[in-house]
């Protein structure tokens, strides 16, 4: 072997008629002598990589070298500059022919690694509550926040279990349980909720439209009571103007209408109270209040200055003269059963534990766990009064179990440890839903998965589009697309306010809410995924459209609106990610360009060297001057191996500031956007940005799913999971690009479907 | 902001927004006339992203060294602090791994250990001296430690290069492998020490906490029957929920086997939640830590003022830029100008921490008499990620232990767990090593 390499070194390549008709591995080793050695030979090792040993008959042992190679000739990163480059048809042929090679060998070998124990992280536990019990609470707000690793806060490694967690979860669930079975004390609490930052004067999306300066908020009520509800407001009035008319609804309906004659004054804060007592059912309502619109709209008066009020927060209290629980729809679900007089008790609470953990656990009912459970019904019965202070104690117990906390896979019996084996069906629905829900499998999902039938294409297919259509569907915009897209930055985002005087609160929550609205269009509406980088449309209020100045927007509703013929399209204009990918108080194209490579293409730069010399704030003032002191910095050979790849892609962004504004110039000085990739593509503006993302949309699709998949598995991914994020692409690909295509694709990938058991 | 508080409709009726004392502290407070020696108290308190040093560092070293600008906050605390120069933290350092300076300095400050490189499979560090300590000192007080922090963790793509966000998350970790999220929400922490105020009555409490005590068993009983069912490294993951479980049933035993001995404390709201500046949120969180070690709900506690690598600015002293990346300072003059104002302006608010603790009685002398407070951080120039030379403060008396007044200064690279090491020494735990230790450190007092 060794000597075999030595004589092709050097050797000029035959011509590409015989190379046509190579093998990969010929084709590979002709490469790899003449172009990779130099460097990555057993002596010199560069970043690691010994190439001088490839079992070219055998590319299996190698195959996560390969990957990594293929990976770095495809992106053009290999051979680096200043070496002699690879032919492109050639390059083309390599990357495509190792591909099929490696895609061939995991065909036969599948290798579907095996995420580590999982526990609900926050946004789970909140959904799995949600959805096992109808409560709509937050009752995870209380547990400690998720470390994140490979960009994601689901993965099972890094989701780890301490004492703080364990008294977390004892008191949510103690706390969960009452309120499930309404065996709460009725005594009166008193719950603020304040109005959302970023709603000021606006009509906000729920409230009828007629009605500003509002709130909107859901609010479970415990208890079939009275509860007094108190609307608290803030800001002050105009001289001279009638009272604004502050309307308060419950579910949609009005229960009572206000005329808020308040005072400004400081000493008068009392009047700022409106309060009205209401007699509800329990569960979970919707409380809606604001001003009707003429009498903060004044004709002929400088609105803004005259009338400046809003609903400031909102009290609830109660209950008072409660009646009892109630039919919650927390109970519904909980008391299948009732004991009644020659019905022995123990039989409707097992009946009870059975449906609950059924739910809770994803599977059916063991002897084994519902043993356990009545022990603690009777402990609770004993301890409490009547019945359901058993169950609410069983509920408790249930919802601290690992079988509940942590996601379980275990391997069924007669599989060997280290054997790979195709999971069953009720694993595979809770892998599902979590995927797509970020919650439990619910009740059809359950049955088809114990009927054993989910496996089958057209019923997984089903399944996929009534999951994704369904509202629980939001979790992967919230989760998914709220991570990717480092959206859940863009709340705590501080941009320097001498810079940016313009942005608040309204821009920050019109920000968010545009990058959600696109990726639940995306999601519902089954689009392309090729409008994240392309889309000529977006959704926009009033206040976002002027800040981008797009005309006939009015309002505070979002709407789908076109942004053809305007700089914009995609994800990557949208304001929020031109935000969060920039410093508070200045652009940065690298920050950008670095994004761009991470988040949409799929090669991130290796970080900076130690000791390399950054930039002198003084050259950050300005964008032109920005862009000469990092043309300087190129010069230094260290520096332009990666900022040659970074910058341009940067700078085709600079037409945007800092919180995501367009500019054609700063200061009277024209903004330059246009640059050169190192293999000479020249990428001018956001608009040439788009076409080599077209251009490159192999890399996209293949980052995408990387990504989600990452999401899905809850683990990082490795050379061995390549295969797969080929497949899900081209499937992607044949599918004209739809999410839907996406989803399935993941779904029906070796990773996802198949697991290899651990070593006890 | 959400909050519940429980109350007669009387109360509410008269208006909302006054202050609530708590009605059970009394109960809560323990039987100090027990006690016979005091109390020694330990606290860790981060600063991240290291310091301008030119202005931390003492010109003189020993006694009567005048204060740098950026220590001026904390010279009314002179006779109870010691400066302490050339401390290193060696496992900070890449040792081969490359970047991630910002990572391994927060993970190893009180580790000494070199976390290992992930992003997420393995995840690898070592105990933290403060748990250490939580194991020697904390096992007769209803929490062995407290963990807090001011930033919100939940945030994308700020942590550094190759390694997962756990490393930069906490400055706790309870075993090689688990580290101990912090809590950021002060209402959060006040219902960790004093309960959520659902239930003040005794008897419901005792009801409440003997039904959690089963709830545990339950669920050990539960998590024994999965455990052979499960492969090893899943085991693993698995024992951590067991032994969180069997800590979280010794922390009620104990919390029911206090007698209940009133005192006179001063009484704190129960704070509404996370508050609108950085200064409120700071002083809330002494506030609190200076009630739990008052009320010796705890004798253990880490405080991240921030994080490595986080990115808060601070516009109300005239700095608007991102902490981490201005830390890159690249020696311009400007932004080590506006850096220093952030160091200053976190050592200020440090000085409010130890204004709570002098100001507190102690069986015997004040909070500030018996306790250690570490201050610091694990970088000193975070522009070249140096790992040596580290601005650490030592304030406190520490029951006689310390003695301050002075700047001291260690010969280049003495590990930082010497320091620690030694300050064992002088709480009375006999330890043979911390970390990379290689000794012991003088000039204590």
């Amino acid at each position: 072997m060794a000597i075999c390499v030595a004589l092709l070194v050097g050797a000029a390549l035959p011509s590409s008629a015989q190379q046509s008709e190579w093998t990969s591995a010929q084709l590979l080793r002709a490469t790899v002598s003449r172009n990779c050695l130099a460097c990555h030979d057993d002596r010199r090792k560069m970043a690691g990589l010994d190439l001088s040993a490839l079992d070219y008959g055998d590319l299996a042992s190698d195959a996560p070298t390969l990957e990594k190679v293929l990976l770095k000739v495809r992106a053009g990163e290999m051979p680096p500059a200043g070496r002699p480059p690879l032919d492109k048809g050639l390059a083309k042929r390599l990357v495509g022919q190792l591909a099929a090679d490696l895609d061939a060998l995991a065909a036969r070998d599948p290798q579907p690694g095996a995420p580590a124990l999982h526990r609900l992280n926050r946004a789970e536990y909140r959904n799995a509550v949600r959805d096992l019990l109808g409560l709509e609470l937050d009752h995870a707000r209380d547990l400690p926040a998720d470390d994140s690793g490979y960009g994601f806060d689901n993965i099972g490694d890094v989701l780890t279990t301490s004492p703080l967690h364990i008294e977390k979860y004892v008191s949510a669930a103690r706390r969960v349980s009452r309120l499930a079975v309404g065996s709460l004390a009725p005594k009166a609490v008193v719950e603020k909720i304040s109005r959302q930052p970023g709603t000021l004067g606006e009509s906000i999306d729920g409230l009828p439209p007629n009605l500003r300066g509002g709130m909107l908020f859901q609010h479970h009520f415990a208890l079939a009571a009275d509860y007094v509800l108190r609307v608290r407001i803030g800001g002050r009035r105009a001289d001279g103007l009638p009272p604004p008319r502050l309307d308060l609804r419950v579910d949609g309906r009005r229960v009572r209408l206000f005329d808020a004659n308040f005072s400004s004054l400081e000493a008068d804060q009392e009047t700022r109270y409106f309060e009205t007592r209401v007699t509800l059912a329990p569960g979970s309502h919707e409380v809606a209040t604001g001003f009707l619109t003429e009498y903060v709209r004044n004709e002929g008066l400088e609105t803004a200055s005259a009338n400046a009020f809003v609903v400031d927060h909102v009290l609830v209290s109660g209950p008072f003269d409660a009646s009892g629980p109630g039919e919650s729809e927390s109970r519904r679900r909980i008391f299948v059963c009732r004991p009644s007089p020659g019905d022995p008790e123990r039989a409707c609470a097992r009946r009870i534990l059975e449906t609950l953990v059924r739910r809770a656990y994803r599977r059916p009912a063991t002897r084994a766990d519902i043993g356990p459970l009545m022990d603690l019904f009777r402990r609770g019965r004993a301890d409490g009064v009547g019945f359901d202070a058993g169950i609410e104690m069983a509920l408790s117990g249930i919802l601290v179990s690992p079988s509940f906390l942590f996601r379980l896979e275990i391997p069924p019996a007669g599989v060997a440890q280290g054997e790979t084996y195709r999971l069953a069906d009720l694993d595979l629905a809770t892998r599902l839903a979590f995927f797509l829900w970020s919650s439990l499998p619910d009740d059809e999902l359950l049955a088809i998965a114990e009927s054993g039938h989910l496996s089958e294409p057209d019923v997984m297919r089903h399944q996929i589009g009534r999951m994704l259509s369904a509202p629980g569907s939001r979790a992967l915009v919230e989760n998914f697309a709220g991570q990717w897209l480092h959206l859940r930055n863009v709340a705590d985002w501080k941009p320097d306010p001498e810079r940016f005087s313009a942005y608040d609160d309204s821009l920050a929550y019109a920000f968010e809410r545009e990058t959600e609205l696109f990726f639940t269009d995306l999601i519902r509406n089954d689009r392309s995924v090729l409008d994240l980088i392309a889309g000529e449309h977006s959704f926009l209020n009033q206040r976002l459209a002027e800040f981008y100045g797009v005309d006939d927007v009015q309002g505070g509703f979002f709407r789908r609106v076109s942004l053809a013929g305007t700089e914009r399209a995609g994800v990557l204009n949208h304001a929020s990610v031109l935000m969060v990918t920039s410093y508070p108080t200045r652009t940065s194209p690298v920050l950008r360009g670095k994004w761009v490579l991470e988040n949409l293409l799929g090669a991130p730069p290796p970080p900076p060297p130690p000791d390399v010399p950054t930039l002198a704030d003084s050259a950050q003032r300005s964008p032109s001057s920005l862009r000469e002191a990092l043309e300087a910095h190129r010069a230094d050979p260290a520096c332009a191996a990666c900022h040659a790849k970074l910058d341009p892609l940067g700078f085709a962004l600079e037409s945007f500031d800092a919180v995501g504004a367009y500019r054609s110039g700063e200061d009277g000085v024209p903004v330059e956007t246009s640059g050169a990739l190192p293999d000479g593509t020249v990428v001018d503006g956001p608009a040439g940005l788009r076409s080599v993302l077209l251009d490159r949309r192999d890399e996209f699709v293949e980052t995408l799913a990387e990504k989600l998949l990452t999401y899905a598995l809850g683990r990082g991914l490795k050379a061995t999971d390549r295969p797969a994020v080929r497949e899900i692409r081209r499937r992607v690909e044949a599918a004209d690009y739809r999410f839907s295509a996406l989803v399935e694709a993941i779904v029906d990938s070796v990773p996802f479907r198949m697991r290899r058991a651990p070593a006890r | 902001m959400i909050y519940g508080k429980a109350l007669a409709r009387r109360t509410f009726l008269r208006g909302i927004g006054t202050a609530v004392a708590l009605p059970f502290l009394d109960a809560m407070t323990p039987a100090f006339a027990a006690v016979s020696a005091p109390i020694t108290r330990v606290a860790f308190v981060y600063t991240a992203n290291g310091v301008i040093m030119r202005d931390w560092t003492p010109a003189a070293q020993g006694a009567g060294f005048a204060f740098p600008r950026t220590l001026a906050a904390v010279e009314p605390f002179r006779d109870q602090l010691l400066v302490l120069s050339g401390l290193a933290h060696r496992n900070g350092e890449a040792l081969g791994d490359g970047p991630g300076d910002h990572a391994r300095a927060g993970a190893s400050w009180l580790t000494g250990q070199h976390p290992y490189k992930t992003q997420g499979a393995d995840i690898r560090n070592g105990m933290s001296v403060d748990q250490m300590l939580a194991r020697e000192i904390g096992q007769s007080t209803a929490l062995p430690s407290l963990e807090l922090g001011l930033e919100d963790v939940r945030l994308v793509g700020g942590c550094d290069s190759g390694y997962s966000c756990a490393y930069s998350n906490t400055l706790s970790w309870i075993s090689a492998t688990t580290p101990l999220p912090y809590e950021n929400n002060p209402r959060r922490v006040f219902e960790r020490l004093f309960g959520d105020g659902d239930t003040t009555d005794p008897v419901a409490r005792a009801k409440q906490a003997r039904q959690n005590r089963s709830l545990l068993d339950f669920v050990l009983d539960d998590a024994h029957r999965l455990e052979p069912r499960l492969g090893a490294g899943d085991r693993r993951k698995l024992s951590d929920y067991l032994d969180s479980v069997r800590e979280v049933e010794r922390r009620i035993q104990i919390a029911e086997s206090r007698s209940p001995v009133t005192a006179s404390l001063q009484a704190l709201e129960r704070p509404e939640g996370i508050p609108p500046t950085f200064e409120e949120h700071v002083e809330l969180m002494a506030d609190l830590m200076k009630i739990a070690f008052q009320a010796d709900l705890t004798r253990v506690i880490t405080l991240m003022m921030s994080r490595e690598g986080g990115n808060r600015t601070y516009p109300q002293i005239g700095v608007p830029d991102a902490h981490h990346g201005l830390s890159h300072h690249q020696n311009d003059p400007d932004r080590v100008a506006r850096l220093q104002k952030i160091d200053q302006h976190h050592v200020a608010m440090f000085g409010k921490l130890l204004e709570r603790l002098r100001d507190t009685e102690d069986e015997g002398g004040t909070l500030l008499d018996h306790s250690m407070v570490v201050y610091g951080s694990s970088l000193s120039d975070s522009n070249a990620h140096t790992h040596d030379n580290l601005p650490t403060l030592l304030a406190g008396g520490g029951a006689g232990a310390l003695r301050g007044g002075r700047h001291v200064r260690y010969a280049k690279g003495t590990p930082m767990t010497n320091l620690f090491l030694t300050l064992f020494d002088r709480l009375g735990i006999e330890r043979d090593e911390i970390g990379d230790s290689t000794g012991r450190v003088g000039g204590l007092g």
